[in-house]
């Protein structure tokens, strides 16, 4: 059975690198041609923390869930709780994501097998050849979150790949953006940071500018001479910093608040109490501005944590993906209401994934390459990419003894593929990937 | 009337008897009586054997308030001014078969003045000096002469009188004359002191915003006299406030969450302390000693925050030790509860990894001044390897709860949230760990022994102090300290001079005395400084304009009610609650870069373009006296609002305004450009009350205030 799990994914793979290896360069300069007469969003939703992959997508075949379950010992999910998906039979969805599962057998999602931080291709003996050049500081969780969001060999890179793609097209894409390419809703983060630009960040609900007390008169008042307060060189540095992210949030404040003011709201349903659901509520609704906005192409991150489960792991994180299955779904179907969902995909990051080998504390502790979700209509879902690991200690795909999978398929792979399908061009890739060369003439997956 | 009385005597005694000597009464006691001084009246009776007396005032049984009173004994007590006709009848009547009295006319005069005290002290707004009286005797009409001129004098009480004056420079006594007026004119001389400042406001102010939850005036006065050093031993003497435990039944208010009450005795210890060093301190600790009540009980919490606070000017290995046994990190990083691997599992690494990560010695091998290391590739050394993690993991196995009462202990106990954790040697992996530095802890050995081996290895790792000086400058002096400061204060660390390595105390004030530290208070330009993250903003805010707290005025129980709880949902849309980080990475990473610079700038990490507006809104709240269950007075009748209505001269009123709220908020430094942009602005306005909450708004909005600096 391990065998057809394995040929299973051969086929999505080739599938994908059919595809890729053809038509993807010229579309993407297709759509840097066509200008700003479409719309494409990327979504990243960022589980921090590092998720248990192994216990996202599980093997479902008897071999494959007889071996996961034997080494998972009191972390494995029992088998007739876990979602078996129709499209990969041979694998299933923790119990806690029906709404994935649907999106999956539904093609509006795919999954991504294995994938996570590397300079290069790397084998479990390359990697454990001392002088090999990987990642630094894995396992670390602040490393590793700043390496998948800047997709360079270190965390101390200070721009990330979104950040980069909107250095590089947003004249092209955005040239009469009100806003930045990139929207943060959930706070700073070098994801959205480029050498030049600057993400504009929102607080889900709160798109509006501040609150002032004094009466219209004085309030305009009030805040004209605000402003004239940040135009003082003062040259203290970190005043001056502070200066520039004021002035932008003014000025951020009065497009977003204006763009929104008249427009009907979305009817989709998002979960309630759901701080992810919240966090993709707002970025449909500044989607659906998106013509006032003056944008063609946005970046938008959202992230949710406490996925670190060193302990008690099966009931954590069960109520974490029991949250951010639903909200997904309910952010698909908003793009669909907004007649967009083949415009925006959506896909997720994270840290890293968790040993396989249990601790003696009920949970699993840090490991490395990861499964991930990749999300919407233009995805060639209900498929798997990338080449699942063989969960088995010390095996093949084990870069030690307690089963911290060495990636099969680089995260700047997956970047680049979804940074593909969003316009940029084969000639702009390496700017923004530095190391996507040593991933060869073909290093996009074709999810998307 | 006393001669009518004694003519009905003679009437009533005439007859054919015997002449006999009339009895008599005689009335003695002082002519003058002093307000504010009783007086005892004595009655001689001659010819009579009777000895029941009473006393009136000016013919009254005991005398009114407006005349005074006189009890059954004689002792009379002024009124408490003088009546419009000073001049009062004591007398005394004696109550025998034909009653017979006797009385003395006395005048009532005003006190006098007595001088105990009297110290001139050097305002902090201001080049005046406010010199406080203290003594007896004073009158709301008495007059204050210094130094031969008269000085409009403030009545507060019968004992004090306060002046605002001015003083040549040199002098350290000026003559003080105290005058009482008529009737009874009488007057004291003495000597006030003159205390002059030992610091200026910007170094007190600095001092105080670097090391407090924020300025208020009498702390930038207080510090001003006694200057910095004392300042720092008072602090480091001060007692902790100890937060109290939760209480068991649990109040009311916090029935179905416990945060609130936690989170309020943590706000209520910030803004109203005493120990405002060592709670600044913990508040830094508690942002690199992550725990969260996202995922650990309230109630550990306040224990934990009470471990840093005493521990805050202790040892650093007894921080260390008491943080690591504290069930609130033991829950929060697993330790807790971590058991000896068995076959096919792994110990649990979360205390471990991010022990050495983030509490002690970082990732990369340092230089005494914080910088990284490099080899001869010029790449970063890391400190340890996964095989080392795991180690440290193994050597942390066998911890559980401190048993409840006299329960019986057994691996693992039930939930004990106050009482730190204990071995169970049982659940101890008891293999050889091979540790940093070339440590081995050799089999065999408790968890005790191997918890003491690994922390001792860990706090003795040449890392730990440029790791954790740096962080403390950053979390209380500047982002982005000099490498020659960050090696300074980490030589304290690793000697104190006594040879001792970990004295927090000498750690601290080295930081804090450095002369990068100080170099702002008299070259404001000097680049450093670090922003305001939320909750030290508001703290800041509130203590300066004095907000004060509903259910505390009323008296009514703070803790049980969580009444300072509702700061908190000020700084919430801000990213920061107390104790609530998302991660064990806090809310801001010492690494964080302001994107598009090189600029590190931890606090930073929270500060972007939807919280910087959320922070406008914030101010305009606090301005507005918005904070639910909190009042400020902004009002016209307010020191504030006095300030700038005092002259009717818009343009000197606004201008004495401003310059009070450069001196709340911005140590005196404001700059000159800013604050004659805001008292234009102001200036307009005619309402003393929106000319405070204008200019207070624009002071606390801008990029000034927020970088402390």
């Amino acid at each position: 059975m391990g065998v057809n799990r394995r040929s299973f994914i051969k086929y999505a793979s080739l599938a994908a690198a059919g595809n890729a290896a053809g038509l993807r360069p010229f579309g993407a300069l297709n759509s840097l041609a066509q200008g700003a007469t479409d719309y494409k969003a990327l979504v990243c939703v960022f589980l921090y923390g590092g998720n248990d992959s192994n216990n996202t997508l599980v093997p479902f075949d008897t071999t494959g869930y007889g071996s996961y379950s034997t080494i998972r010992g009191p972390l494995a999910l029992p088998q007739s709780g876990l979602i078996q998906l129709a499209k990969a039979p041979n694998f299933s969805l923790n119990g806690n994501m029906p709404e994935i599962a649907a999106l999956f057998d539904n093609n509006a999602a795919a999954l991504v097998a294995n994938v996570g931080t590397l300079v290069a291709p790397t084998t479990k003996a390359q990697y454990q050849t001392s002088g090999t050049v990987v990642p630094t500081n894995l396992f670390s969780h602040s490393d590793q979150q700043l390496e998948w969001q800047n997709a360079a060999k270190s965390g101390e890179t200070q721009t990330g790949w979104a950040g980069r793609i909107a250095d590089t097209i947003s004249t092209s894409y955005n040239p009469n953006g009100l806003v930045p390419m990139i929207t943060s809703v959930a706070g700073d983060t070098l994801f959205c940071n480029g050498a030049a630009s600057t993400p504009v960040s929102v607080s889900p609900g709160n798109l509006g500018g501040s609150s002032c007390n004094e009466g219209a008169t004085e309030c305009a008042a009030q805040q004209a001479t605000a402003q004239a307060l940040l135009q003082f060189d003062s040259g203290l540095s970190l005043v001056q910093q502070d200066n520039t992210i004021t002035k932008n949030a003014y000025s951020y404040a009065k497009t977003l608040s204006d763009a929104v003011q008249s427009i009907t709201p979305i009817t989709t349903v998002f979960p309630s109490a759901n701080g992810l659901a919240a966090q993709l509520k707002q970025i449909a609704q500044i989607i659906q501005v998106r013509a006032a906005l003056g944008v063609t192409r946005q970046i938008f991150f959202c992230g949710v944590g406490n996925f670190d489960t060193h302990s008690d792991q099966v009931n954590l994180q069960g109520n974490l993906l029991a949250a951010i299955s639903p909200a997904l779904n309910a952010f698909y179907q908003s793009t669909k209401e907004l007649g967009v969902s083949d415009k925006v995909t959506t896909f997720t990051m994270s840290d890293f994934s968790r040993t396989f080998q249990p601790n003696s504390n009920t949970g699993s502790d840090h490991a490395w390459g990861a499964h991930h979700i990749v999300m919407g209509g233009a995805v060639k879902g209900g498929q798997l990419y990338g080449k699942f690991p063989t969960l088995a200690l010390g095996g093949p795909d084990d870069s030690g003894t307690n089963g911290r999978w060495v990636p099969s398929t680089g995260s700047v792979q997956y970047a680049a593929t979804l940074a593909q399908w969003f316009g940029v061009a084969p000639s702009q890739m390496s700017a923004i990937f530095p190391n996507i060369a040593s991933f060869g003439a073909n290093p996009y997956l074709g999810f998307v | 009337m006393v001669g009518a009385g004694l003519l009905v005597l003679a009437g009533c005694s005439g007859g054919g008897s015997a002449p006999v000597a009339n009895p008599l009464v005689t009335v003695t006691g002082a002519t003058q009586l002093r307000l504010g001084t009783p007086q005892q009246f004595t009655a001689t009776i001659t010819n009579s054997s009777a000895t029941a007396l009473t006393w009136q005032v000016n013919g009254i049984t005991g005398g009114t308030a407006t005349t005074g009173t006189i009890t059954s004994a004689g002792l009379y007590t002024p009124p408490a001014m003088i009546p419009t006709s000073n001049a009062v009848t004591i007398t005394a009547i004696v109550g025998a078969t034909v009653p017979f009295q006797g009385s003395v006319s006395a005048s009532i005069l005003n006190p006098i003045p007595v001088v105990t005290s009297a110290q001139a002290t050097q305002s902090v707004i201001g080049t005046s000096y406010a010199l406080d009286i203290l003594g007896t005797g004073f009158l709301p009409t008495s007059q204050v002469q210094v130094g031969g001129s008269t000085a409009a004098a403030t009545y507060v009480s019968s004992t004090e009188l306060m002046c605002t004056i001015t003083v040549a420079a040199g002098l350290t006594t000026v003559p003080v004359v105290v005058t009482n007026p008529d009737p009874g004119t009488m007057t004291v001389s003495s000597n006030a002191q003159v205390l002059t400042v030992k610091v200026s406001v910007q170094t007190a102010a600095r001092l105080l915003d670097q090391a407090t939850f924020g300025p208020t005036l009498n702390d930038i006065n207080h510090v001003q006299l006694v200057g910095t050093t004392a300042y720092l031993t008072e602090q480091f003497a001060a007692p902790t406030t100890v937060l109290p435990d939760i209480a068991t039944p649990t109040p009311a208010i916090c029935l179905n969450n416990t945060i609130p009450c936690e989170q309020s005795e943590w706000w209520q210890a910030v803004l109203t302390g005493n120990d405002q060093l060592r709670q600044r301190v913990a508040f830094a600790l508690s942002e690199i000693f992550v725990v969260s009540t996202n995922s650990v009980n309230a109630r550990s919490v306040t224990t934990y925050h009470n471990t840093l606070a005493n521990d805050a000017f202790g040892n650093f290995y007894t921080l260390l030790q008491d943080v690591t046994l504290s069930p609130a990190m033991g829950n929060y990083l697993n330790m807790l509860n971590s058991y000896k691997p068995g076959n096919g599992q792994i110990a649990n690494e979360n205390y471990a990894r991010e022990l050495m990560q983030l509490f002690t010695t970082g990732i990369y091998l340092l230089n005494s001044d914080g910088t990284q290391q490099l080899d001869g590739s010029g790449n970063p050394i890391p400190v340890y390897t996964e095989t080392q993690v795991q180690a440290f993991a193994r050597a942390f196995t066998g911890w559980t709860y401190a048993p409840i009462g006299a329960a019986t202990s057994k691996f693992t106990n039930p939930a004990n949230y106050t009482a730190p954790m204990i071995a169970i040697d049982s659940a101890h992996d008891m293999t050889a760990k091979v540790l940093l530095t070339g440590t081995t802890l050799p089999s065999g050995q408790t968890s005790t022994t191997d918890l003491s081996g690994a922390l001792g290895n860990l706090f003795n790792h040449p890392n730990v102090g440029p790791f954790i000086c740096k962080q403390l400058i950053q979390h209380m002096v500047a982002s982005n300290p000099s490498p020659a400061y960050v090696a300074r204060v980490a030589a304290v660390f690793a000697n104190d001079g006594t040879g001792k390595r970990g004295n927090m105390r000498a750690v601290i004030t080295a930081m804090l005395t450095d002369v990068d530290a100080r170099a702002a208070d008299t070259s404001p330009n000097f680049d450093g400084g670090h922003l305001r993250e939320p909750m030290l903003y508001i703290a800041n805010v509130m203590r300066a304009l004095n907000f004060t707290n509903k259910d505390a005025v009323a008296g009514n129980d703070v803790v049980a009610l969580a009444s300072y709880n509702t700061v908190g949902n000020y700084t919430s849309g801000l990213g920061q609650r107390p104790y609530s980080s998302g991660s064990v990475f806090n809310f801001f990473s010492p690494e964080y870069v302001i994107p598009g610079t090189k600029v590190n700038a931890p606090e930073f990490g929270q500060e972007n373009t939807a919280t910087a507006v959320l922070r406008l809104t914030l101010a305009n709240t606090l301005v507005y006296n918005g904070i639910s269950n909190f009042n400020v007075d902004l009002s016209k009748t307010s020191a504030l609002g006095i300030m700038a209505s005092k002259t009717g001269n818009a343009t000197t009123d606004s201008g004495n305004l401003v310059d009070a709220l450069g001196v709340m908020f911005m140590h005196g430094q404001m700059p000159s450009q800013m604050r004659s942009v805001i008292v234009s602005h102001i200036a307009t306005l005619t309402d003393p009350a929106m000319r405070v909450r204008v200019a207070t708004y624009l002071v606390i909005t801008s990029s000034f205030y927020k970088v402390e600096h």
